[in-house]
């Protein structure tokens, strides 16, 4: 047991060094991170990253292969998972069907043994959280997709557990419903406090109800940090291209000064800030330009373009119009015909250009982050 | 149109004769034992209920279905705890020579049962136990468990096994989580399977045959010696409460479960 009071912030979970190989794979690579209490943390990744694995052994359903994970300031690598006080919502809820939804919420309480006259007035009170009180009676099939993850919720949280997992249970939902479900989580997490580590693959949610987002990739944690954070300085290219869309312009490193430097792309200069300050380009070698869709301005001629620090000659390959914006595909002659992904949210006048278009682009080199390749 | 008119006429016609050729063995038998003559044949001579009121008061013919009865309940009742673990643990954990056992569940389609028969014979024989009813319903266990099994395996492996992992997060310990969430949630499957084990029980004739003598012969034995007698009319109305046995056993299990488990599990 190891002792973690003394520091300033409460640390409800620690997770250090751990390790987990299946038959010779390893699912997560020697995985640390800190949380602490109350904080909504996200970890993100595409699948096989080795992020369900991860929060499975939180949750203590397999054991991991190497590390320790603390929560409470309790080492709980020997504790089976039913006498650890976490509470998870399954990515396909498992509420048991046989049950109304009442019994689903009483299970952990009874399991756990509490006073049985105090139990149908703690489950009322939960069902009340999650907006479902009167629905107790029901059986699970007869409630509908949001209403079922509302009873998942509150079976996770009625016995007051130090943690919350949460293992993708909207990934499942239409795109209403889950960003609804996105800001109820988000809305009962503070109303609780409770600690709560969420896992996702879609970079949404992790940026709309986190505090903090972790991105894993092969089984390694690629960042942790706050959402605007992770969002506007990725650590590296992996992050940069998963989160949001990302263009990358690859070229030769001409210069490198303090956190600046200078690409070579065919016969442009792009200067950009350095990306990732513990493996920074160096002259000579290969790396990307890092740039954000949204950060790159379009126009029809280069002349309302000015006061930005690059502005290239372009044609529009082609224009898809999501309605709150338009994606265009931008060929540049002068970067050997590479195309970028360009945003424009507020077309002047409401203006499209067409594809075969000739336009203008034109970004800030402190919005470009080079990596190294 | 006229093409789509003719599909579903020829589709028809082959549905029609299907459900004829299947159920023109109990409308036979139906019909003969609706009889008013003192024969058998279809269709009946006029309309009676007679043959019915000889079989209740047939002593013989009573025993012999009562004596059917213990046989299945004996089989049911051994079947269902060896079932039911047989059925989850196939279903649910990486059991060793899974496949040599998935074979063996094929068995009691390829292997004769006269050949199984005359093996519980002799076990049986040996053991000195012959000449009772009990060993019977064992036999019928013994030879019938791969249709338990299979009822409890489906009804396993459609369970979402994160199920499990709930219940053990809800504070559920191996026990618990085994009696209050995987025990109920495959009890579809243990109801059908032991319907299925008491019809097939009941049923049971070739096996019956070898294990039973003169005094303790059961429903499809007595059946099977009268005939060889004469064949007379209460012998119909007879098969015609077994046919209603096995309707039963079907309502019940709609009722209780729902057919589509057996639907599903083709």
């Amino acid at each position: 047991m190891q002792d973690v009071t003394g520091s300033a912030s409460p640390i409800a979970v620690s997770v250090r060094d751990v390790g987990m190989v299946y038959d010779g794979f390893h699912a997560v690579k020697s995985a640390s991170f800190d949380l602490p209490a109350g904080k909504f943390l996200t970890i993100l990744g595409p699948s096989g990253s080795g992020k369900t694995t991860l929060l499975r052994l939180i949750a203590g359903f397999q054991a991991p292969t190497s590390g320790e994970i603390v929560i409470n300031g309790k080492a709980v690598s020997a504790v089976p998972a039913h006498q650890r006080s976490i509470g998870m919502v399954f990515q396909k809820l498992a509420l048991f069907p046989h049950m109304t939804a009442a019994e689903n919420v009483a299970f952990p309480l009874k399991m756990r043994r509490q006073d049985a006259r105090t139990i149908p007035e703690r489950v009322e009170r939960y069902l009340d959280l999650v907006k479902l009180g009167g629905y107790g009676g029901r059986r699970i099939h007869e409630l509908s997709g949001g209403q079922q993850q509302r009873v998942a919720i509150a079976r996770a949280l009625v016995f007051e557990p130090d943690l919350l997992l949460l293992d993708e249970p909207l990934a499942a939902l239409d795109r209403k419903l889950r960003e609804e479900m996105q800001l109820e989580f988000r809305r009962i997490q503070r109303e609780l406090g409770v600690t709560t580590i969420n896992v996702t693959h879609d970079q949404r949610e992790a940026l709309v109800v986190s505090d903090e987002i972790i991105v894993m990739d092969a089984g390694e944690i690629q960042q942790k940090a706050q959402p605007t954070r992770t969002y506007r300085n990725p650590q590296n290219a992996f992050v940069a291209n998963f989160i949001g869309v990302t263009n990358f312009i690859s070229g030769a490193v001409r210069s490198v000064a303090g956190s600046n430097a200078v690409l070579a792309h065919s016969a442009v200069e792009i200067p950009g800030i350095v990306g990732d300050e513990r493996n920074p380009p160096r002259a000579g070698g290969q790396a990307s330009g890092a740039i954000r869709a949204e950060q790159i301005r379009i126009a029809a001629n280069a002349r309302s373009l000015s006061g930005l620090d690059i502005v290239l000659e372009g044609s529009i390959r082609d224009a898809i119009f999501e309605g709150e914006r338009i994606v265009y595909e931008v060929c540049v002659p002068a970067l050997a015909g590479e195309a970028l992904r360009v945003f424009d949210h507020d077309p002047v006048d409401h203006v499209q250009f067409e594809p075969g278009a000739a336009v203008s682009i034109g970004w800030n080199s402190r919005d470009v982050l080079v990596f190294n390749n | 149109m006229i093409t789509s008119t003719s599909k579903s006429v020829i589709l028809w016609g082959f549905v029609s004769i299907a459900l004829i050729v299947l159920s023109a063995p109990t409308i036979v038998v139906l019909g003969s034992s609706l009889t008013a003559g003192n024969m058998i044949t279809f269709p009946p001579e006029g309309l009676s209920l007679k043959w019915y009121a000889a079989i209740l008061r047939a002593t013989d013919l009573r025993d012999a279905f009562l004596r059917s009865v213990f046989v299945s309940a004996v089989c049911t009742i051994v079947a269902i705890p060896a079932g039911t673990f047989a059925g989850i643990a196939l279903a649910k954990y990486a059991v060793r020579f899974e496949k040599a056992i998935q074979v063996y569940l094929l068995l009691p389609f390829t292997i004769p049962l006269i050949g199984s028969g005359i093996g519980l014979m002799l076990i049986f024989g040996n053991a000195g136990v012959l000449g009772q009813l009990w060993p019977v319903g064992i036999a019928c266990c013994v030879i019938n468990l791969p249709f338990m099994i299979w009822a409890v395996t489906a009804s396993a492996a459609s369970l979402d096994p994160d199920l499990e992992l709930a219940a053990a997060n809800c504070g559920a310990g191996p026990l618990q989580t085994f009696l209050y969430v995987t025990l109920p949630a495959v009890t579809p499957g243990i109801i059908s399977g032991s319907l299925l084990m008491f019809i097939l029980a009941l049923n049971e004739f070739l096996v019956s045959l070898l294990l039973v003598d003169a005094r303790i012969v059961t429903l499809p034995v007595q059946i099977y010696n009268s005939i060889r007698s004469i064949i007379t009319p209460d012998l119909a109305a007879i098969s015609v409460v077994f046919i209603a046995c096995a309707v039963a056993a079907i309502f019940l299990l709609d009722r209780l479960v729902g057919l589509d488990i057996f639907l599903k599990s083709k």
